[in-house]
């Protein structure tokens, strides 16, 4: 379109040819130079403009833009240059003065800005000047540059500048451009800022401006800017030399806060130097080389600093060092791996301690104790019970510490790492290593709750008592060996429910349901039937009552029963009787007559209702109120309620028929009892020995029962309650010694191999053909929320189902592999 | 310099003609625009007078008016056709190629010259009209 204007204008025009190129030039020429001296007030723009216009039009636009172009560069040259490289040699004076005159920062900077300042007044009279020129050559820069695709002047006056301002030599320093004394000058400035010098931002911002207007091309593209190719690389390549020797220094002269502290700063400082100093562009740029020099290549002894990382940031709960840590740490690596290591390697340390100082509690209890033995024999009495109970005492420590210990790494966690999901993975899983090192994790985890059940939760809200449980329940969620918890879980459960000695059955149900909740249905199945099996007893119990009260039975004396039935399969009977479930021939307790009919009773009123049956009695599980007459000293009989073990009250009951002054020796009393020896002699213990409870008298009087000692009814008993309970030293639920212990590792490990076996058994038919490899895996994968199985045991266990011919051996499989056998 | 924050600008013609106009409009043509801006300072900007000399009386009329007709209808739809005589066709067109050198304030041609491309197209049309 404009051709056809411009050719038709032409063709039409009053074309004066006589119209002299050089004439009108030198009238352009002279303008120019008015403008660059900025005298264009004496100038008519339109004048010019109508000059440039015609020229033109006279097809000698060509001519015109060399014109310019040599105006320019030689302006440049002579005018422009010179006074540039003035302000260098003058600063370059103050530099050279070297050592013998001091070259204080402050000469230096003074020498710097007068660098810059005259670049600044260079660059924007360029930029003005070319304006106004760009402005009265616009017809020129319309027309033909544009049909000629050459760039506009205003563009190639800006190559100009930039080819011969500042990448013109400076004479005295052979190839080095004023550019490079820029941005010299530029990095000296920022330097001296890193020190904590004032410098002036908007100076270096105004250059900084230059070069960002400056490209390296005329097509003039956004990553071609000087900026961008020459300076940037300068600046970035001098921050990491600065960064790294900043990195190594802070490293050698501070602790790990200060590090942090400094790091942080330096990153935001950083930021605010590209918005107010540099370019916005930089910032990413910078950024990366702060996060490579400061914290990538050092992050790793910073949280490593003896002294002062993040071990003792941990153990001096200084949050927010940590919180810095973390901060810096997430810049680097997302997965914050040095961080957790750190961490990790600090809880399973703090966590090992934990599980030594609970070994050492729990163990060095009884040498204590065997010394005392041989020491002084006659202590024996107390001195068994007492270490028992410290043991007890160091299995809840041992669970308090963790939880401590858990309740500190939450809240580190939560204030200081954001709650960050991969260091709450790392977290639990040092929480899992280390509790399940410590082989009676299961079993102290149990007592705890044993603990709480019992005592724990006494005059506590229900809100304290979930959040207690739920406490508890988190270890649980650590513990590997679920199936062992269980096991312990059982049997203390099954003394507090036997021996009432649980103070709430509500949170006793509350337990139950989370443990439902955490580790599922099958786990707490066994759990449940025992709560049901109780519940089914006490109705029991009130409908025997009934029954009785029906017979009408007359005697007054007849005792009453209160029975609890348990179904053998689902209550750990092994570990309420441990000592002798040999599963044969178990001694029965003989009791006496009185007790023997009610037993009676009771057996054929069951056996009535459930035929097929068969009732155990577990003599040693049992408690009873005995109500005894004392004489008093005036002759006056004074009453008191005995609450007794079972076997307490039949060894009493056998007292009833003894004439006043006469004795038992223990021998005796086992052969009228029949009760085992160390029953026996326990009960005897509390009977005779325990201060307070002093209902038979010992002969001789020692803490120790023999075989031989004779037991007398203590008449003169007196005590200022009414209602006594007499203990028994097993009734409490204690750590098991190791026989005890490796008693419930073997059965535990019995049950084990059941569960692996029905899984194979499970995946096989499933499957049909499973080679061994993938069999494992996936016994391992079904079982794992109960326990770890053993790869071994396992295998002993397809083993096993070979020879008994569930399963057979693939013959022709190049990997091992077997099938099922219907 | 109080002229530079006038409102109104005076253009003159080669035949003495003196159009005051207002400032705004006058900025519709670029070179105006640029001859009357106040940061360059050029001897136009100081007076607020512009002379043409290479423009009649008659065409700088038609100019004049055609700025404000711009201006008016900068933003409107279903704009009427300017009256433009026959006659005049030629000299306008040159008028319009010579004032509307279409600059955006910065340094770069704007890529949209649609109002430029209307005024030449408006004349060019008419010219075509008058020749047939």
């Amino acid at each position: 379109m404009a051709n056809t204007i411009i050719r038709g204008s032409k063709a039409l025009g009053n074309s004066n040819d006589a119209i002299d190129f050089d004439t009108k030039w030198a009238v352009l020429a002279s303008s120019l130079r008015e403008i660059h001296t900025k005298n264009a007030s004496m100038l008519s723009f339109e004048e010019l403009y109508r000059n440039a216009y015609q020229l033109v039009l006279k097809k000698r636009g060509e001519s015109l833009y060399e014109r310019v172009k040599e105006f320019e560069e030689a302006w440049l040259k002579l005018e422009v240059r010179p006074r540039i490289l003035a302000v260098i040699s003058s600063a370059l004076l103050v530099g050279n003065r070297g050592p013998t005159a001091m070259t204080t920062t402050d000469e230096k900077r003074v020498a710097g800005e007068r660098l810059l300042k005259a670049l600044k007044q260079a660059w924007e009279d360029h930029n003005i000047c070319m304006n106004m020129t760009t402005d009265v050559l616009m017809y020129m820069d319309r027309v033909y540059c544009t049909d000629n695709r050459k760039p506009s002047i205003f563009t190639a006056s800006m190559a100009q500048f930039r080819d011969h301002v500042l990448r013109s030599p400076v004479p005295a320093h052979g190839n080095k451009s004023i550019a490079t004394f820029l941005y010299s000058v530029i990095m000296d400035q920022i330097h001296m800022e890193r020190d904590g010098d004032i410098i002036d931002k908007a100076l270096i911002r105004s250059c900084v401006y230059m070069l960002e207007g400056l490209y390296e091309s005329e097509e003039e593209e956004e990553d071609n800017k000087l900026y961008l190719t020459s300076f940037e690389p300068e600046f970035l390549d001098a921050s990491r030399r600065f960064y790294e020797g900043e990195g190594k220094t802070l490293l050698r002269q501070a602790d790990a806060g200060t590090f942090c502290r400094h790091t942080m700063r330096r990153v935001t400082e950083e930021q605010d130097r590209c918005r107010s100093t540099l370019s916005p562009l930089t910032s990413p740029k910078i950024k990366a080389v702060i996060e490579d020099e400061l914290i990538r290549n050092n992050i790793r002894e910073v949280i490593e600093l003896q002294g002062s990382g993040v071990k003792c940031m941990l153990d001096d709960d200084r949050l927010e060092e940590l919180q810095m840590i973390y901060e810096l740490i997430s810049r680097v690596d997302p997965r914050k791996e040095e961080l957790s290591r750190a961490v990790q390697r600090r809880i399973v340390e703090l966590g090992t301690e934990i599980n030594t100082a609970a070994m050492n509690n729990s163990q060095a209890q009884p040498t204590n104790c065997t010394k005392q033995d041989s020491d002084k024999a006659e202590g024996d009495g107390k001195a068994s019970e007492k270490p028992m109970n410290l043991q007890t005492a160091a299995a809840i420590r041992w669970v308090d510490d963790v939880l401590q210990l858990k309740q500190k790494y939450d809240t580190v966690l939560l204030a200081a790492f954001h709650s960050d999901q991969g260091l709450q993975t790392a977290l639990s899983r040092s929480f899992t290593d280390f509790i399940n090192v410590f082989e009676r994790s299961s079993e102290f985890l149990s007592l705890f709750f044993d603990e709480n059940m019992k005592k724990g939760i006494k005059g506590k809200t229900e809100n304290e008592v979930d959040a207690l449980l739920d406490k508890g329940i988190t270890l649980l969620r650590y513990v590997q060996d679920k199936d062992m918890f269980e096991r312990y879980y059982k049997k203390h459960l099954s003394r507090r429910l036997l021996m009432k000695r649980s103070i709430s059955m509500d949170a006793e149900r509350q337990m139950i349901s989370k443990m439902k909740m955490e580790v599922g249905n099958t786990f707490t199945q066994k759990i449940e039937a025992m709560f049901k099996d109780m519940a089914v007893s006490e109705d029991l119990s009130s409908n025997f009552k009934k029954h009785v009260a029906r017979l009408g039975d007359p005697d007054p004396k007849r005792a009453e029963l209160d029975i609890h039935v348990l179904t053998s399969t689902m209550w750990p009977l092994e570990a309420m009787a441990p000592t002798y479930y040999d599963g044969e021939g178990r001694p029965m307790c003989i009791f006496p007559p009185q007790i023997e009919r009610v037993k009676h009773g009771f057996e054929k009123f069951y056996l009535d209702k459930h035929s097929g049956r068969r009732l155990t009695w577990q003599a040693n599980m049992g408690t009873a109120d005995i109500r005894a007459y004392f004489p008093e000293s005036k002759g006056k009989i004074k009453t008191r309620e005995l609450n007794v073990s079972t076997y307490a009250m039949v060894i009493l009951l056998l007292f009833n028929d003894l004439p006043p002054g006469e004795s038992y020796t223990c021998e005796e009393l086992q052969a009228r009892t029949n009760m085992p020896l160390n029953e026996l002699t326990r009960n005897l213990q509390s009977l005779a020995v325990a201060a307070k409870t002093r209902i038979l008298i010992k002969e001789p009087m020692s803490k120790d029962i023999k075989l031989s000692d004779k037991f007398f009814f203590n008449e003169s008993f007196y005590s200022q309650f009414t209602k006594i309970k007499i203990g028994v030293v097993t009734s409490g639920n204690k750590v098991e010694d190791q026989d005890e212990r490796k008693e419930t590792e073997k059965k535990n490990d019995e049950s084990r191999g059941g569960s692996i076996e029905a899984a194979i058994v499970r995946i096989m038919k499933q499957r049909k053909e499973l080679s061994h490899q993938k069999l494992i895996t996936e016994v391992i994968q079904q079982l794992t929320t109960r326990f770890m199985p053993d790869v071994n045991m396992v295998k002993k266990r397809i083993e096993s189902l070979i020879e008994r011919e569930y399963l057979e051996r693939v013959e022709d499989s190049n990997r091992p592999a077997y099938r099922y056998l219907a | 310099m109080s002229s530079s924050v006038s409102d109104f600008v005076t253009l003159v013609s080669n035949d003495g003609f003196e159009f005051i106009v207002r400032r705004s409009s006058a900025y519709v043509a670029g070179t105006i625009k640029r001859m009357l801006d106040p940061t360059s300072n050029f001897a136009e900007a100081i007076s607020g007078r512009c002379v043409f000399n290479n423009i009649n009386g008659i065409v700088l009329e038609k100019v004049c008016e055609y700025l404000y007709y711009n201006e008016k209808y900068k933003n409107a739809k279903d704009v009427p056709d300017m009256d433009i005589p026959p006659e005049l066709c030629l000299e306008l067109l040159m008028a319009s190629d010579y004032l509307n050198g279409q600059w955006s304030s910065g340094r770069k041609f704007m890529k949209d010259r649609t109002r430029a491309e209307e005024f030449r197209s408006m004349s060019l049309a008419d010219m075509q009209t008058t020749i047939a």
